[in-house]
């Protein structure tokens, strides 16, 4: 084979295998876009009629706006608990020595290796035992904790990339320069992590926002956007779900290209300065 | 980058490792020791009674049905591993070589897939795959008859949706792995002759392995949990682990039954870590120091 | 000497059981320029940041402006430091970075921005620069605002981490004539770090030659250029022949003066004094240093010099401004090099046999043993 058809397959497969991939992820994501605006009671295709009547059967009957509300609250409190948590574990990780670090790094990544819903699983047996000994039943709190242990992970890793290319020559310069230990943190670490910790407030939000499994475990009689469709389409598909899939997917998209646009703004200076002084 | 030694005594240590260690520590380790108790238990009316015992235990290990579900169970995993890996590679490879200037908007694209509400993207699968959904009415406009295809409830259907949930990990450690080789190697051996496939095959693909068993491990263990795409895709005909675990708990109301069953998956995915961890020491011995190298 | 404004006192450092260094004792004096070189590893990046208050020496005392410093951190310290890497934060601008030291000290801004300005224009930077990032300056550029940074406090040591080792030729001889010239117009003491000696020898008041964490000689340029403490400050800089001689005291109990001897060298009068020896010479055996341009070479037909050897050139590098020729000589393991002003006319080809003659005067005289000296 010569070297210029080579060339030619590589790239059409490789080309072509990310168009696929695209377009595969986006398959059930468009599919309910285009479902929403349906005129029609089945959720059949070719689509005859297009319409907004199911958004306006969604805001009539109102039954989601509860779940609607938990998830906010949710995955507000989720985000915060899990950043912050998530954020100063990272700096434990890569900017300390300690006894038992080994432990402590083996306790805060190991749920990353859990199926979900093993992990929802497992806490509510021990929610349960201990609503027996104390008292309380699942709900909300039960499901903010189990979406703190499941995604906490996922910010300690982010925040931890952000850490690993930071030049700590920044904070002895600092130090020298006259600043006390919070000084330090507050004037140079902080802001340079913090597009590693935008980041991660984001994943954090969206995996809260969109959890499925440990919800469904955790939250008792209470739901959440995601347990509520899932019970909806156990029941029977009806049209109004695409039109709420379709409207939950808004925030979120905006968040993503928000956060991009930061942490664009941010790599862009950083990297600048790096660029120079190899020079 | 420097590590400090931090003394126990130092609030800043406390401050940094103490809240998410507690949290880990009372919300995942202590509920898995929890569960470990509670297989020791039994029931009776649908009530727990701590009664110290290995009736559980010995249940599990003689119903031929519970094994055949985890037996299926691994071999979706096995195969949602070997199919996450085959289609990751070459979009890994696309997007550390061919597509630098689109790798942040093809990033994106992919986290905010991935990050979506799984049962909504389930969902939309069922309406994309039923027999009057979207790909039927595809095919049909194209002129085959209606109806040509029935995906939909059946194993087929599950794994399309594990491989849809999972490949995701795969792409991004390849990937990770990818972006780190030394370009030098790559003309080094385009220098010594070799074509553009054979590079990939010699040089690429070797280095790239920590990231493609990383990955490997990630989606199988994540897979052996998987409890949605059989249930709603593959329509409950040929149930995975994480089903009959949700049976125990919720039909059965057996919950010793169930923590006995969650350990028995948590059990397989330790023993596959611990065998793959086995198996990457020594394929990947001597390989160290090239990742060394590619970090400095 | 007026007070010194440093002094360390026997400081060990230990990294874990590696011993970084070994009992190292320096002065500095108010308005010194001291720099501290030495190969990679030598220690000398240690002993800077120990100054500096990074590092806590494992044992010995350091005080500074007749202060204790061991355990106060470097907020604390009245030396400031210029970074290998310079350390610019990347998310503050040029006036931000050079005002911070004072913004921490809680000056008020109208004071911070007018010696902001008065920084900028004594490093020449340009007043427009104030609201630019680091990374739209230049790389010099960039070193002035670090070196600004830590002048703005107006410490009395500046400590200087080898600021300089990663600018192209041109750029780092400019940034040099800038250094001296800032010493001279602050009257701060520096402290500054190199690898490269002849930077040492450009900037320097002292230089202190370091290695494995032992400190070699301190001294002027003159003295660690033309009277080294050992073979190895001999070498660190430039070439150097050591020629291998008999040494013996001349005279008796108590002499002033060594009398040489070598197969290879032929001198009227082989005796030179004590002075241009390094005090561990012993008799016996020992090394005698000629440094290239004190070696001459004689066409036929001149006047013989008070010292002589004969060889036959090996090979000769045209540099330029000079020659150097390596001609080996019988009885001697490496060639002798030696340096003569270029000329148009080459005085000798490769092959020829040359006389070379230098004055007993040049000689300097080390032992032969490369570790006498040094403490294990």
């Amino acid at each position: 084979m010569d070297h210029r058809t080579e060339s030619r397959i590589a790239d059409v497969i490789l080309y072509g295998s990310v168009a696929a991939m695209l377009v595969f992820f986006y398959i059930p994501i468009l599919t309910l876009v285009a479902f929403s605006f349906t005129d029609s009671r089945f959720l059949s295709f070719p689509i005859e009629d297009f319409s907004l009547r199911w958004y306006g059967a969604l805001f009539e009957n109102r039954d989601f706006l509860p779940a609607l509300g938990n998830s906010a609250l949710v995955a507000a409190v989720s985000t915060l608990l899990s950043t912050i948590l998530g954020t100063a574990a990272a700096l434990a990780w890569m900017r300390f020595r300690f006894r038992f670090q080994r432990v402590f790094q083996a306790v805060t990544f190991a749920p990353l290796l859990f199926p979900q819903l093993l992990l929802g699983v497992v806490m509510l047996l021990w929610f349960s035992v201990l609503g027996n000994w104390l008292d309380f039943s699942p709900g909300l709190v039960t499901v903010i904790l189990g979406h703190g242990v499941y995604i906490i992970p996922f910010t300690l890793v982010i925040v931890a990339v952000q850490i690993h290319g930071f030049d700590d020559t920044l904070e002895d310069a600092a130090r020298d320069a006259g600043a006390t230990r919070w000084q330090v943190f507050r004037e140079i670490t902080l802001p340079l992590l913090w597009p590693g910790i935008v980041s991660a407030a984001v994943f954090a939000f969206l995996l809260s926002w969109g959890n499925f499994y440990i919800s469904y475990s955790l939250s008792g009689t209470a739901r959440t956007l995601p347990t509520f469709v899932f019970s909806g389409i156990a029941v029977g598909s009806s049209p109004i779900y695409p039109a709420l899939a379709t409207l939950t997917f808004v925030p979120a998209l905006l968040l993503v290209v928000a956060a991009d646009g930061f942490r664009r703004h941010a790599a862009k200076r950083n990297r600048m300065v790096l660029h120079t002084e190899e020079n | 980058m420097k590590r400090l030694r931090k003394s126990w005594r130092d609030p800043a240590l406390i401050l940094a490792v103490a809240p998410a260690g507690l949290l880990m520590t009372a919300f995942f380790v202590v509920p898995l020791v929890m569960t470990a108790l509670l297989s020791f238990q039994g029931t009776k009316y649908y009530r727990l009674v701590w009664t110290w015992n290995l009736d559980v235990w010995s249940d599990v290990f003689s119903q031929a049905h519970y094994w055949t579900i985890m037996g299926r169970t691994v071999w979706m995993s096995g195969l949602c591993v070997a199919l996450c890996v085959i289609l990751g590679l070459p979009i890994a490879y696309a997007m550390a070589t061919r597509l630098k200037s689109l790798e942040n908007h093809i990033t994106i694209l992919i986290v905010f897939a991935f990050l979506t509400d799984a049962v909504l993207k389930t969902f939309g699968w069922v309406l994309f795959l039923d027999r009057t959904g979207v790909f039927n009415g595809m095919l049909t406009l194209v002129g085959f008859p209606p109806g040509a295809t029935d995906l939909l409830f059946g194993p087929g259907a599950t794994m399309i949706g594990m491989v849809y949930n999972l490949l995701p990990y795969t792409i991004f450690t390849i990937y990770l792995s990818m972006v780190r080789i030394d370009r030098d190697l790559i003309l080094a051996a385009y220098d010594a002759g070799a074509s553009k496939t054979r590079t990939f095959f010699e040089v690429t693909l070797p280095l790239a392995r920590p990231g493609i068993y990383a990955g490997a491990i990630l989606v199988f263990v994540l897979s052996l949990g998987v409890f949605l795409e059989p249930k709603v895709m593959g329509g409950g005909t040929s149930p995975m682990a994480a089903e009959l675990i949700r049976q125990s708990f919720e039909t059965r109301v057996n919950w010793p039954l169930g923590a006995a069953l969650t350990l028995v998956v948590i059990g397989i995915g330790m023993v596959s870590l611990g065998l793959a961890a086995l198996v990457v020491r020594n394929r990947l011995q001597g390989q160290d120091l090239q990742g060394q190298g590619g970090q400095v | 000497m007026s007070h010194p404004i440093i002094e360390a006192a026997a400081i060990d450092k230990f990294y874990q059981s590696y011993q970084a260094l070994h009992g190292v004792s320096l002065t500095v004096a108010p308005g010194e320029f001291l720099a501290l070189v030495g190969p990679s590893g030598c220690g000398k990046t240690s002993l800077l940041k120990i100054l500096a208050g990074f590092e806590d020496p494992t044992s010995g005392d350091l005080m500074i402006e007749g202060k204790h410093m061991v355990g106060v951190p470097p907020s604390q310290r009245p030396t400031r430091m210029v970074f290998q890497k310079l350390a610019l934060f990347p998310h503050k601008t040029v006036a931000e970075n050079i005002g911070f030291p004072l913004k921490l000290a809680k000056v008020a801004h109208g004071e911070i921005d007018r010696r902001v300005r008065e920084m900028l224009s004594l490093m020449h930077l340009k007043e427009s620069y104030m609201n630019r990032l680091p990374a739209q300056l230049s790389g010099g550029e960039q070193q002035r605002v670090a070196l600004a940074r830590s002048m703005i406090s107006k410490p009395s040591v500046l400590l200087l981490d080898e600021p300089l080792s990663a600018l192209d030729a041109k750029l780092k001889k400019s940034l040099q004539a800038e250094l001296k010239r800032l010493h001279r117009n602050l009257g701060t003491s520096f402290v500054h770090v190199t690898h490269d000696l002849e930077e040492a020898m450009m900037l320097a008041d002292r230089i202190c030659v370091m290695r494995a964490g032992h400190m070699l000689q301190v001294g002027t340029p003159e003295d660690i250029y033309y009277r080294p403490a050992t073979t190895f400050v001999a070498g660190f800089i430039g070439e150097t022949n050591l020629l291998p001689v008999m040494v013996a005291a001349h005279g008796g109990q108590g002499s002033k003066k060594w009398r040489f001897a070598s197969p290879s060298i032929a001198c009227a009068d082989p005796v030179v004094d004590r002075t241009q020896s390094a005090p561990t010479v012993v008799d016996g055996d020992a090394l005698m240093m000629l440094r290239p341009e004190m070696i001459h070479l004689l066409p036929e037909g001149t006047p013989d010099m008070p010292c002589a050897m004969t060889g036959i050139v090996d090979e000769y590098f045209v540099k330029g401004a000079s020659i150097q020729y390596r001609v080996s000589v019988e009885g001697l393991a490496a060639p002798v090099i030696l340096e003569v002003p270029g000329t148009l006319r080459r005085p000798a080809d490769v092959g020829e046999p040359v006389r070379l003659g230098f004055r007993r005067l040049d000689a300097y005289l080390l032992p032969a043993d490369p570790h006498a000296g040094v403490a294990a």
